[in-house]
């Protein structure tokens, strides 16, 4: 076996450090997620977060300051999933575009749904415009930019294919502000199984795609 | 109508005043249009009636084409348990597709899930995403189970039912001044809500198919589909999946006279050991829903719409066939009591007699001991007659108000059964098939007593 360079070595040291505070970060999160789908959000602690974790309640505040900077940790991991998931979905990758955009905020929807207390929590405090999680924070602009790219390119895909006719970079920002209402509906909707939503979803996406195609003087 | 191309807007707001414009339209105009008979002459109440029938079946075609959602159901609905709608209307209703919007392979998955739980493709051993036939609330998906059955699944449309409630407010608004004026019945609104609504319960129509596939096990030649209820809620329908062809299909193969015979004279059987014997009918007759196949076997498919029927059928019969209220006036009384209810005094009910012998001369000639024998081939002045019979019928039955929701409800059925028949083409001695099936054992061959059809029946 080759011996490694003093340099290298340093490099893999730093890179496992980086690698394990990743470990600890997802294992925090994924204890936190399974009490609040359980208990709920505000009656889950700190103290049975660490302790489900594994590590020490001060360690825990290494990690995440407040439960705020959990929930922008869980939007982020959740949006990596999303996109993934994406490219993996061969079928809906072969959709038209109204699907492929239904299918997206779908997955995100049912991805969401064990934890619903959680983000209806999340929610409320975004709305506080010096909340971190406001849409409007610095600290969440990362996360939209890659999201905003990812519908970009769908989108992008769609007018080069002819689907409709350009509409630039806005799109992009008109559908994740659609997003953000259809998570608030969605929060609130009290239907069986969430059907309304469903029926909402669907109904927006297929006057917003013939609007698109049809100009709004319909 | 300008309206029809520009309004494709969805949503109960938009539904609504589309609806209620139907509503005030219909029953508006009709009111308005017996209003004019009493200052118009003969020949000219002719010309306008018939110009009113033409638009009044344009702007309904039109106005429910453009609604496309439930709406449509409710429009077949009408057409189907009531003689309201003037006959060119009633056609222009019968061509018409009555679709819920389709769904793509996403959102049926989603649908699929958010009633039961779980994702097709972990349910079944195949599910097929593209749908291979729509329905009226949604569509229908090829699929295999587990123990590799194949298998229908119908998938309703998300919140379909509080969209057709939303429906109905308006709907009753709408449809006030025919309420007040008594020629809509508010009765008659209850039973054709409580009918949709019920039509979208996928589990009283699970219940359907376990009461007619028992009830009509004695017919070897029915097939009705079985349900698979731990793949079934009220939103998704698993059943068996039944072959065959439609009618229109089968005849452009050209069977031979005795294969159509033999088709109509058990389409006739299938319908009296209903009416007769299970007292519950399946009421859509749509032609889509009898599959034929070409050993003979005829699959009978669609249990949303059934029907109780309280009424006596053959008391009805007997009555038509002897002309009893011939006899004595106590016995006119108790026919008309028995086709338009207590509540209508004698003194109205009676100037509807003189039709119903026209309509008896034709449907149930008076020589009792031959049989009788139809050849759905038909005579077309007699197909005429008949027509303008029904015109008359129902005619006076909105002026008189004679409306009963069950008899005229077993007038449009006899009627669809009697359209499917002449487009089969058929020859039939029907008293043979009403002597078989009144002789027929109450227990099915497979030995299945009847039990009291399931509450899920109308
Ligand atoms: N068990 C089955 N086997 C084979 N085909 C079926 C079956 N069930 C439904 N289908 C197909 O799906 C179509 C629609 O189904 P069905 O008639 O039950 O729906 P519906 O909502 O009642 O629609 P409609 O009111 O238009 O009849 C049928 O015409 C038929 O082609
Ligand atoms: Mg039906």
């Amino acid at each position: 076996m080759k011996r490694k360079t003093g340099r290298a070595q340093a490099r893999t040291t730093r890179g496992k450090r980086v690698e394990n505070k990743e470990k600890t970060r997802r294992a925090i999160l994924r204890a936190a997620l399974e009490l609040f789908a359980g208990k709920g959000f505000y009656h889950t602690t700190t103290k049975a977060i660490s302790r489900k974790a594994g590590i020490a309640e001060g360690t825990l505040f290494n990690y995440f300051e407040t439960k705020e900077d959990l929930a922008l940790y869980f939007f982020e991991q959740e949006l990596v999933e999303v996109i993934e998931w994406y490219e993996r979905d061969r079928r809906v990758k072969r959709a038209a575009l109204a699907e492929k955009l239904f299918a997206i905020i779908h997955h995100f929807l049912e991805r969401l749904a064990p934890y619903e207390e959680f983000i209806g929590a999340v929610y409320l405090r975004a709305l506080a415009p010096a909340s971190k999680l406001s849409p409007w924070s610095l600290q969440t602009q990362e996360r939209n930019l890659r999201y905003l790219r990812f519908i970009r390119g769908i989108l992008a895909e769609a007018e080069a294919a002819g689907e409709f006719p350009p509409v630039g970079d806005f799109g992009a920002y008109a559908f994740g502000l659609f997003h953000l209402a259809i998570i608030t509906y969605w929060l609130r909707d009290r239907s069986r199984g969430k059907e309304q939503t469903l029926a909402l979803l669907d109904r927006c996406l297929k006057l917003g795609a013939h609007v698109l195609r049809k100009g709004w003087d319909w | 109508m300008g309206l029809v191309n520009k309004n494709e807007k969805s949503g109960a707001v938009a539904r609504g005043y589309r609806l209620g414009k139907l509503g005030f339209r219909l029953v508006g105009s009709y009111v308005g249009y017996q209003a004019q008979n009493l200052l118009l002459g003969e020949g000219e109440r002719a010309q306008r009636r018939a110009r009113f029938q033409q638009k009044a079946s344009r702007r309904v075609r039109d106005e429910l084409a453009a609604l496309k959602g439930p709406a449509m159901k409710l429009g077949q609905l009408l057409s189907m348990q009531t003689e309201m709608l003037p006959e060119e209307a009633l056609r222009e209703l019968a061509n018409l597709q009555m679709r819920a919007p389709g769904m793509h392979a996403s959102l049926a998955r989603a649908q699929f899930k958010s009633s039961l739980g779980k994702y097709p493709e972990e349910m079944f051993r195949e599910f097929d995403p593209e749908p291979f036939a729509a329905a009226s609330l949604g569509q229908v998906h090829r699929a295999v189970t587990r123990d590799g059955e194949k298998a229908a699944v119908k998938i309703q449309y998300p919140a379909i039912r509080s969209a057709i409630e939303n429906d109905f407010k308006l709907l009753r608004s709408a449809t006030l001044p025919g309420q007040l004026s008594g020629h809509v019945p508010a009765a008659l609104l209850d039973e054709i809500q409580r009918g949709i609504l019920e039509e979208t319960d996928y589990l009283r129509e699970a219940d359907n198919l376990e009461f007619f596939g028992k009830g009509l096990s004695g017919l070897e030649y029915v097939a009705i589909p079985r349900a698979h209820r731990e793949l079934t809620t009220d939103r998704v329908l698993t059943m068996s999946y039944i072959e065959g062809e439609t009618l229109s299909d089968l005849l452009k193969r050209k069977p031979s006279q005795a294969f159509r015979d033999l088709l109509g004279a058990r389409l006739i059987e299938m319908y009296e050991t209903q009416i007769q014997r299970l007292k519950a009918l399946h009421a859509d007759h749509h032609p889509g829903n009898y599959l034929f196949q070409p050993n003979g076997s005829v699959g009978l498919i669609d249990f949303g719409c059934v029907k109780r029927i309280s009424f006596d059928v053959s008391e009805l019969r007997r009555c038509y066939r002897r002309r009893t209220w011939r006899e004595s006036e106590a016995s006119a009384r108790r026919f008309l009591a028995l086709a338009y209810g207590r509540s209508v005094p004698y003194a109205r009910a009676r100037k509807i007699l003189p039709l119903l012998e026209q309509w008896c001369d034709i449907l149930y000639p008076q020589d009792v001991t031959a049989d009788l024998v139809i050849d759905f081939r038909g005579d077309p002045r007699l197909e005429s007659k008949l027509k303008e019979i029904r015109q008359q019928h129902r005619k006076r039955v909105l002026q008189d108000k004679l409306i009963n929701p069950e008899f005229a409800f077993l007038m449009r059925a006899d009627l669809g059964l009697h359209y499917l028949l002449r487009e089969l083409g058929a020859t039939i001695n029907i008293s043979e098939v009403w002597r078989r099936v009144s002789t027929a054992p109450a227990v099915g061959r497979h030995g299945c007593a009847f039990r009291a059809p399931p509450k899920a029946v109308t």
